[in-house]
């Protein structure tokens, strides 16, 4: 080595500052929602800046008064939920079948149920909303799910297929060996062994669902179907004029749920999301 | 308890032969070790006895029924894998038991054959422990238990010691002998350790390039090799082979000259042993290579021509690199193989 290691101590606290750094840059944001949420609405719009604005739950009154947030919620969490369930009960056999399974065309059926994430959203939107009127599932919470079921099912089957791909296949001989049949193999073996892959994939497919926007906004017209993200849109704080405290205080109650997932997936997210960079 | 017929099994993977034209019978409560280096089909043979693959061609009887295109879950057939396979999910306890529950054994003798099974393999602290808690050496013991508690008419190893340090192999596989004669179950065991194989077999099946070289006990293999292919894979370190011509009852070769049989004649192939080889005399003229004390022997590696010899010599004996060393093979212990390979015998 020409030069010489630098002490211990100091590149620690050269990476905590480069990296507290940093972290204070990505906060700023939500830390500046959060300040204007909490704030009077008459210290929201002010020709000087305010750097110790006063505390203030006017915002948090009025949206618990006037805004029916408990039902926007239940909407997102049922539709969000249920898609999720969907994506599992589907995408798991389908996982199997491409990670294990020998057939012909194994691989175009893979390659066309991940196809289906390429296309632009929009071009479906037309039929799909004729698709739900037909149905007459407008309107309502249940199309919601199975638009965000199908939305992320293809996202779900990569990723847990890829979990899959890593099982050692010795697993299942011995299964097999050990007198399972197929659909034994899969419940006792596999889910269990991947189940941080399933986890993930629910996890990446929630966030999604939460803030899908396109199709909700097609088919919620009513609060009867309005999730948070599409109530959000709507959102101008009621009848008199735009109230940007009230604003900033719902964004930050949509952010809580997806910081929530997130931290809960943070060790396996960069691998769900760089699936199949790899293998497959 | 079964006896195992193979008759004439085949597997092609597309243009490529795994296994050909393969012929077998195990007798029933026999351990019989496939032998062979890696590709040499042996642990195909081993997956087409278990169910886990289909022969291309050729049947496949256990214990009188043929169950060839009988799927694995079907044949009682218990398998010990060489990573293990222990379920990582389910704590030991559980791990032992899934072969009971799967095979509809009835739960209220679940308890009694679990800590029986995993008495027989010392492991009856650890039931609780997930495997991943486990040193390789208790996770290989779990799988042994794993198999035996089934009581099935056939076990099958497919290298399940090669995952294991030195010394733990070789306890492990006293333990495997001790087991396999108490439950008296037909053992079929894939290894390509040649010590494992002599120690464990009744017979050695030695495989290579997916056809079988020749079949016997361990001391028909070590003292009657078929061919240059058995002679060079048994025996550590391996059996000498010269290459050289034999005419009028002497072998010669670059440093060699040797007596022979008279039938032994052209272009031929000498194979002696280390141990057959003694520091002496003249039938081989060399310089010294290397010596290799072992504690209990030493072996001294002699370059003659080209051709580097193996002698194993009495455990004091010393000398410095590129001396001349005369050395002498014991007549009654030399092999002979023709230009094919094939042992030259003589015209009993």
């Amino acid at each position: 080595m020409a030069k010489p290691r630098k002490s211990r101590g100091e590149s620690l606290l050269l990476r905590y500052l480069v990296l507290g750094g940093w972290a204070l840059v990505c906060l700023l944001p939500i830390l500046w929602f959060l300040s204007i949420g909490f704030r009077p609405r008459t210290e929201v719009i002010t020709p000087h800046p305010i750097y110790w604005p006063t505390f203030s739950l006017d915002a948090w009154h009025l949206l618990m008064s006037d805004w029916p947030i408990a039902l926007y919620l239940r909407n997102s969490v049922i539709a969000v939920a249920g898609s999720v369930v969907i994506d599992l009960l589907l995408a798991i056999p389908a996982a199997y079948a491409l990670a294990r399974y020998e057939f012909k065309g194994r691989e175009d059926i893979g390659f066309y149920i991940l196809s289906t994430r390429m296309m632009a959203p929009a071009i479906v939107a037309v039929p799909i909303f004729f698709l739900f009127k037909t149905l007459g599932l407008l309107d309502s919470v249940w199309a919601l799910m199975l638009i965000y079921a199908a939305i992320n099912l293809s996202l779900v089957t990569w990723i847990i297929r890829s979990y899959m791909l890593d099982i050692p296949k010795e697993l299942e001989d011995a299964a097999r060996t050990d007198g399972a049949g197929d659909l034994t193999i899969l419940r006792e073996i596999i889910v269990p062994a991947c189940l941080p892959g399933i986890i993930t994939a629910a996890v990446i497919a929630a966030i999604f669902a939460i803030n899908e926007f396109l199709f909700t906004l097609l088919i919620a017209s009513t609060s009867n179907a309005y999730t948070m993200s599409v109530a959000l849109a709507n959102f101008t704080g009621g009848s008199d004029g735009i109230i940007y405290n009230a604003i900033a205080l719902v964004s930050f109650i949509a952010f809580v749920p997806i910081l929530i997932l997130v931290i809960l997936i943070q060790k396996h997210l960069s691998r769900g999301l760089t699936m199949g960079a790899v293998k497959g | 308890m079964a006896s195992i017929h193979l008759q004439n099994i085949e597997k092609r993977y597309g243009g490529f032969v795994g296994v050909q034209n393969m012929s077998l019978e195990i007798a029933d409560e026999e351990f019989l070790v496939l032998l062979g280096p890696s590709g040499c089909g042996k642990t195909t043979t081993m997956r087409m006895i278990a169910g886990l693959e289909l022969p291309t061609d050729g049947k496949i009887v256990i214990g009188g029924e043929e169950m060839t295109e009988i799927d694995a879950r079907d044949r009682d057939v218990a398998m010990v894998f060489q990573g293990y396979a222990l379920y990582p999910n389910m704590s030991i306890y559980e791990n032992i038991r899934f072969p009971l529950r799967m095979r509809g054994i009835p739960a209220s003798e679940h308890d009694a054959r679990i800590r029986q099974a995993a008495d027989m393999v010392e492991l009856g602290g650890f039931l609780d422990r997930k495997p991943g808690a486990l040193s390789g050496g208790q996770r290989q013991r779990a799988a042994l238990a794993r198999a035996v508690v089934r009581q099935p008419q056939v076990f099958l190893m497919d290298e399940p010691l090669s995952n294991l340090d030195a010394k733990l192999r070789q306890s492990m596989r006293v333990q495997i002998k001790h087991m396999q004669r108490q439950l008296k179950v037909t053992t079929v065991y894939v290894t390509h350790d040649q010590i494992e194989a002599m120690t464990l077999a009744d017979r050695i099946v030695i495989m290579n390039k997916g056809a079988i070289q020749q079949v016997g006990t361990p001391d028909q293999i070590y003292s009657d090799p078929a061919n240059t292919f058995v002679a060079g894979f048994i025996g550590s370190p391996p059996m000498n082979l010269i290459e050289g011509t034999a005419q009028n009852g002497r072998f010669v070769a670059p440093g060699v000259s040797a007596p022979c049989p008279d039938y032994v004649r052209g272009k031929v192939t000498l194979g002696v042993r280390p141990e057959d080889c003694h520091v002496g005399g003249d039938d081989l003229q060399g310089m010294v290579y290397g010596v290799e004390p072992t504690g209990d022997t030493t072996y001294l590696t002699v370059l003659a021509g080209t051709k580097k010899i193996e002698v194993k010599a009495a455990r004091e004996y010393l000398s410095d690199i590129d001396v001349p060393v005369g050395i002498t093979f014991d007549p009654a212990h030399l092999y002979f193989f023709g230009e094919d390979g094939q042992r030259i015998r003589g015209t009993a």
